[in-house]
């Protein structure tokens, strides 16, 4: 009976312990992490505006480092900035949510500036809105 | 030569101000299915497309399903999961709508208007009528809009455990802001 109790009870501390985990868990610095793929930005968008099927096979869910230069800034509110690089000759573009330990690295950056950014690719494909191809990307850092 | 200059210039600025259709590439929806007994299930996406057409008074947003940003890696893989919104099979949330009292707005004034918005959501190719009040604050042409409503998840055929021992809500609250320019 005893044997039992304490059998029932390492069960439910390695359970709690589990949950504990998982649940405090979240997700590692992007800067941190090794990208997939490098690309040049006009490049990966337009391999997304030639087969977006493909390109989501390709590309979605992963770590990819884009360098290209930033066309625009965007504020979805006072505490962030979003970045986007445009391919000009079709005004498809990709856009990068930066991830909050380096949203201060998105805000000082300028429209003109080259950079090269690290995140997670969220897939893309033609907007409806615009109807432009968009890319979306989320917890993003510059990679320096 | 600069009286032209200024005249173009005059133009371009009007032209923008009050261009008739307003877009954004940076609207933020989120998504709050959080309980008393788990707070995990809420997550933001800032990178949706949002437009108003200040002419005809369509609405319009469009989110993409995997870059909604949970804080737990757990819970964001669940929510792109086949069992919930299959973000593999279904990238996009779309909403299609109207502001149906359109008259209340004067786009070219200054001002907080309280308006209501109609339309159709569409999850997991589920289209599903939303109706909701949303406020438009509108600043030297510029509009800053807000709105809030919930939404079933077995309208849109999700359901399952979690949801049935209170983990996540029924009817979670979804929330729009856009700056539209």
């Amino acid at each position: 009976m005893k044997r039992i109790l304490i059998g029932g009870l390492l069960l439910v501390v390695i359970g709690a312990g589990i949950y504990w985990y998982i649940a405090t868990d979240t997700f590692s610095d992007t800067k941190d992490r090794k990208s997939a793929f490098t690309v040049d930005a006009v490049d990966f968008i337009r391999e997304f505006q030639q087969n977006d099927s493909l390109a989501n096979l390709k590309y979605r869910e992963k770590i990819i480092t884009v360098n290209g230069t930033v066309s625009d800034l965007e504020s979805p509110d006072t505490a962030t900035v979003n970045v986007k690089i445009a391919d000009t000759a079709s005004g498809n573009f990709v856009i990068f949510a930066f991830q909050d330990q380096h949203i201060e690295e998105a805000k000082n950056l300028k429209i003109g500036d080259k950079v090269s950014i690290k995140g997670s690719c969220s897939g893309g494909s033609l907007d409806g809105i615009l109807e432009v191809v968009k890319i979306d990307f989320k917890r993003s850092a510059l990679n320096k | 030569m600069k009286k032209t200059i200024l005249f173009l210039s005059f133009v371009a600025l009007t032209g923008s101000l009050f261009a008739q259709k307003k877009t954004t590439t940076s609207a933020t929806v989120s998504f709050d299915a959080s309980t008393a007994i788990d707070a995990l299930p809420k997550a933001e996406n800032k990178t949706v497309t949002a437009a108003v057409d200040t002419k005809t008074g369509s609405v319009a947003f469009e989110a993409t399903v995997k870059n909604f940003t949970f804080s737990n890696p757990m819970i964001q893989d669940h929510f792109n999961g086949t069992n919930w919104l299959n973000s593999d099979a279904f990238p996009k949330f779309t909403f299609k709508g109207k502001i149906a009292d359109l008259s209340k707005v004067n786009f070219t004034k200054d001002g907080s208007y309280t308006v209501l918005v109609t339309g159709d959501l569409t999850v997991k190719d589920v289209t599903k009528p939303v109706s909701t009040e949303a406020t438009i604050v509108v600043t030297g042409g510029t509009l800053n809009t807000t709105a809030a409503f919930s939404i079933k998840l077995a309208d849109y055929g999700i359901t399952g455990v979690p949801i049935d021992a209170g983990k996540v809500a029924k009817e979670p609250k979804i929330t729009v802001s856009a700056e539209l320019k």
